[in-house]
């Protein structure tokens, strides 16, 4: 969180000084790790990044104490066969959003060090493409939980 | 070059709803290993049966629908949930043993059980259910692999019947109604 507020600080102070070469903003809307069964490998996390600038970004990395590997992965629906397919980035148009959930884009974290139960605070840090990272503390929730945040993005 | 096409054609995925519309006999018996022993189909009739196939690295499909299914059984009386079983077959023995299907299965509903198979009877089961999976090689993850696969919830009736292929994500009420319809 201070962080967060930390990394907000310069990003007001760079857009300030040198407006051409700000970075992106973009805020974080309702992220969330999905709690699993104890002992699963992996588990995924899923949030919306909205970007409030008028440049296109992308996430490009990110990491959390939880996993081991944190990657950007994609799910693509293929006549009903699900594929799941590591992405490089995940693009945050300008003044648009990503959103990422369940059957879609996700924050996939591979090798967990500890059991994900709900109501559990992670912490997660994303890195964007203009350099510009914030790091997150997401709650742990139940699949359905996430489901119903799905039903309102369609 | 017509050989390719011809055989692209023959192990594209038909979408199974299709395949069961048009009166085509899917489904079917099967017998997987369960850190109990022998799972066997036939052990459940009476009982109305949600199948999954999918496999438990899966961090975001199987889970939804594991979910989904145990949603649609909780909005049944204790009664009627008696009645449903839940069976989840793993088509990714590498990496999951018995054991761990059955946790992973049971953590969505008591009713349900985890079970995976040699690659000949899970081949087999998966032609019977007209379902598609196939490992694919993600070299620059960590994961190693993953698992394209077809993401439908099996129901089956108290006769061990298919009756219907239903889409993971669906509504669970509209599953609860699905499962009742067979009570």
């Amino acid at each position: 969180m201070i962080k967060t507020l930390i990394g907000r600080v310069c990003l007001v102070g760079a857009l300030g000084l040198t407006a051409m070469s700000a970075s992106a903003e973009v805020t974080v809307e309702n992220p969330y790790a999905r709690a699993v069964p104890p002992g699963q490998m992996n588990s995924a996390s899923f949030m919306v990044l909205n970007n409030t600038d008028t440049k296109d970004v992308a996430l490009v990395a990110a990491s959390s104490s939880v996993a081991k590997v944190v990657e950007l992965h994609n799910h693509i629906n293929e006549d009903g066969v699900m594929k799941m397919r590591q992405v490089d980035s995940i693009a945050v148009p300008a003044l648009g959003k990503a959103s990422l959930q369940p059957g879609g884009y996700h924050v996939m974290l591979i090798g967990l060090t500890q059991d994900l139960m709900e109501g559990q605070k992670i912490d997660l840090k994303l890195e964007f493409s203009d350099g510009s990272s914030q790091a997150l503390t997401l709650p742990v929730q139940k699949v359905m939980a996430g489901m119903k945040s799905h039903k309102h993005h369609h | 070059m017509l050989v390719g096409v011809a055989l692209a054609f023959y192990f594209r995925p038909q979408p199974v709803e299709q395949r069961i519309a048009l009166g085509e006999q899917l489904g079917g018996d099967f017998t997987l290993e369960s850190s109990q022993g022998p799972l066997k189909l036939e052990d459940f009739r009476g009982k109305v049966v949600l199948f999954f196939i999918g496999y438990a690295s899966c961090p975001d499909i199987c889970p939804t629908a594991l979910s989904v299914a145990s949603q649609g059984l909780h909005n049944l009386s204790p009664e009627e949930q008696k009645q449903v079983a839940g069976i989840f077959m793993s088509v990714d023995p590498k990496r999951d043993t018995p054991e761990r299907l059955e946790k992973f299965a049971a953590y969505f509903h008591p009713n349900f059980h985890g079970a995976t198979a040699d690659r000949t009877t899970i081949d087999q089961v998966v032609k019977q259910y007209g379902a598609f999976y196939r490992m694919v090689d993600m070299e620059e993850s960590a994961m190693g692999y993953a698992v394209d696969h077809s993401s439908r919830l099996y129901l089956i009736n108290r006769e061990g019947k298919l009756s219907k292929a239903l889409m993971h994500a669906m509504a669970p009420d509209e599953l609860t109604a699905e499962i009742r319809n067979l009570l």
